[in-house]
This record gives structure tokens, sequence and C-alpha cells, in this order.
């Protein structure tokens, strides 16, 4: 005979086993890992030079690799501003806040080899320029042409608090508390 | 022996005054022109292709005065941060850079007065940026000297964010996070400047325009 009595204590069986699983299973789920989310625009315009001159390059083309799009260089060697993504590395945004966002550009002209730029820095609203350096291809001397890449680094701000963010008591390294 | 140790004293006394005269000498706003170009030092990359402050000297380039400072200020100072913590950083960078322009120093066989790594400032060719650019064109008619006019070595280190980094302050160094706080709290280039550097004050360049 299955009573009101009984119930109630297969009910408070039932919510106790899964009471004491729930734990486990929530310690069992995959950690939220963090995502790269293309924050708001800001405005960056690109020079070509060629890198022993320094002279523009005219007709170059730029494409900023993050959205595909292709752009052409002046006669002052200058793309037209262009409206791009800010996007932080989600690698350390649980660490140290990154100070900037960092794009990619590729800058082909003919005749030159190919330019990679890395790191180019970006900040929400902000305009940016960056100077891209393309090498003049010399037949008798370039027997091997590949792409040269340019990676731009954090700034310096940023490097100094992440080494900050895991600096124990004993690590003085520059020693702030002392600038003397 | 005893007699050669005699013209020690001797020897001091005669090479002293010359040796004090050449680590005192001053120069003062007016008397001293504003700096057109100065030279800078190119050190070698490390592997990675990043300027090594103790790799060896490659070249000396001769770079126009104005750029080279509109070339550090985004590289030592954040180019989003507060317009007034980018002036008081202009005028940090251009009285460092000046006062090395009058201190050169000999290298490995290179004179220089600047090199392109921390050792110095960071430089990076063509890296200026327009907010700075204008920072750097608001201040370029001011110099923060001594009373006397004499010019000195601005000094300056990163310090801590959101912090007004007192520990810089009477040591001859403004903290770049402080100045940044400082700004954010409303204080003017030269509050921030007259906070962390005692006993200074802020002049015009004579014929020097704003740019």
């Amino acid at each position: 005979m299955i009573t009101l009595r009984h119930i109630t204590s297969y009910f408070t069986l039932i919510s106790l086993v899964f009471g004491s699983i729930t734990p486990t299973v929530s310690l069992a789920k995959e950690p939220s890992l963090p995502k790269v989310v293309a924050q708001p625009f800001g405005y960056l315009r690109v020079k070509v030079v060629d890198g022993r001159t320094f002279h523009p390059l005219n007709h170059a083309q730029v494409v900023l690799v993050e959205t595909g799009e292709r752009y052409r260089t002046d006669q002052r060697g200058l793309t037209p501003w262009i409206k791009a993504p800010v996007l932080r590395s989600a690698r350390f945004s649980r660490l140290v806040d990154e100070l900037h966002g960092q794009l990619s550009l590729i800058a082909y002209k003919t005749g030159y080899r190919d330019s990679i730029h890395l790191g180019v820095r970006m900040n929400e609203g902000e305009r940016s320029k960056v100077t891209i350096w393309q090498y003049q291809i010399e037949r008798l001397r370039d027997t091997r042409v590949e792409p040269i890449l340019f990676q731009e680094p954090y700034h310096r701000l940023w490097l100094i608090k992440l080494a900050d963010h895991f600096r124990t008591k004993t690590e003085l390294g520059e020693g702030y508390e002392r600038p003397d | 022996m005893r007699i050669s140790y005699l013209f020690i004293p001797l020897l001091l006394a005669i090479v002293s005054p010359s040796l004090t005269y050449a680590q005192t000498i001053e120069y003062k706003i007016g008397s001293t022109g504003f700096p057109s170009t100065i030279r800078v030092a190119i050190r070698e990359n490390n592997t990675f292709g990043e300027p090594d402050p103790r790799g060896r000297i490659i070249y000396v380039t001769t770079v126009n005065f104005d750029q080279y400072c509109r070339d550090v200020l985004p590289n030592e100072w954040f180019p989003t941060w507060h317009l007034a913590a980018l002036e008081a950083g202009a005028i940090a960078i251009k009285m460092f850079g000046w006062y090395h322009h009058l201190h050169p120093v000999t290298v490995d066989g290179f004179t220089f007065d600047v090199d392109n790594t921390v050792n110095f400032q960071l430089y990076r060719a063509l890296s200026d940026q327009e907010k700075t650019d204008f920072a750097y064109q608001n201040t370029r008619n001011l110099a923060y000297v001594k009373p006397d006019q004499t010019i000195f070595e601005l000094n300056y280190r990163a310090g801590y964010e959101n912090n007004a980094n007192w520990q810089y302050r009477n040591a001859q160094k403004m903290s770049q996070w402080g100045s940044q706080y400082w700004a954010n709290l409303g204080k003017t280039p030269l509050e921030i400047l007259n906070f962390y550097y005692q006993n200074r004050a802020l002049t015009t360049i004579p014929n020097v325009g704003r740019g």
C-alpha cells in the first residue's frame, strides 16, 4: 500500500540524489571560454611607402585581413579613412585589459615584395594611422621573393602592466616604488 | 716611487677643473637654439624583430626634431589618453630629447644624441598619430625648465594605473599613468608637470611657434 508518506519519502530521496549530483554536473561542464567579440569601430588610414626611399606608392592594394575589404592608395600613398573593427585578443581579457585592439593588413604592388603588417593598433572611435613599407624587387639580387612581415608590438605601457600582474613582492623588476 | 705619488694630487688639481667644467655646463632657453634635428642611434633588433636596448648600434640617422618628438609620443604615452596628459607628455618628450641633443654621447665609435629604445625614448619612424601630433603642436612653443631657464633632463616612467603615483614626486620623474590620472581629474598639463617636478617653470621658447 503506497501511502502519502511513501510518496513524500520517495521525492525527498530523489531530490537528495539530484541535489548531490548537481554540483558534480556543473563542475563537469565545459568552461566558458573567452570569445573574441568585435567591439565598436575605429578609423584607420594606411600609407604605403617605398621602404628604401620613403616615397609614397600610388596604386598599391591594401587588404584588411579581418574584413577582407580591399583599398587602393592614391598619389600620396594613402588609402581613404577605413571604418574598421576594434578586435581585442580574448587571451588576456581576464588578466589585464588590452589598451588597444589589433588588425592585420597586407599590401600588394606589382614589382614590390608583399608586406604583411600585423598588430595594427585600433581604439574605439579613434583615428589611427599606419605606414607600410614595401621593398622593390631587384631581379638580380632577390632570388627568393616572399612576403615581408612587420609585427607591431603591444604598447609598452600594456606590457609593463602585464608583467606587473604576475609580479610577486620579491620580484622587484624596475622597482616602481623607488623610482630613483 | 714616492715621488710619483706626489704628482698625483698635482695632476688631479690640473685635470679636475676641466672635468668639472665639462660636467656642469648648462644650457639655457634663449641662449641655445631650438634643435632642428636630432641624431638617433638605431640598435639592432632582437630575434623577433624588436629593437634591443642592449643590441649593437647599426647606424646613426639624423631626424627632424619635431618629427622625432611626434614619432616618440604615441609610443611612450597612449594615444587615446586625455589631451592634458598627452600635452604633459609632449613637453616631457621634447625636453628630454632637447637635453640629450645638448649632451651627445659616443658609444662603440658612434656619436649620437639618443637611441631608438627605452635607453632613451622609444622611437619608431613614421608612427605619429593625429591626437598625439595635436598635443605636440599645442605645446611646441613651451619649455619646462629650471627657474633660471636651464634645460634639464625631464625624465619619466610608467608607474601604476589609476594612481597618482606619489612615489615619483620629487624624484625628477613623471609617472605616465599618473599624468592620465591627474588629467582625468581635470588637471592642466602645467599642474601635472608641477606635481612631479618641484621648483620648475614653464616658459615660452623664443622664435618657436606652436606648429
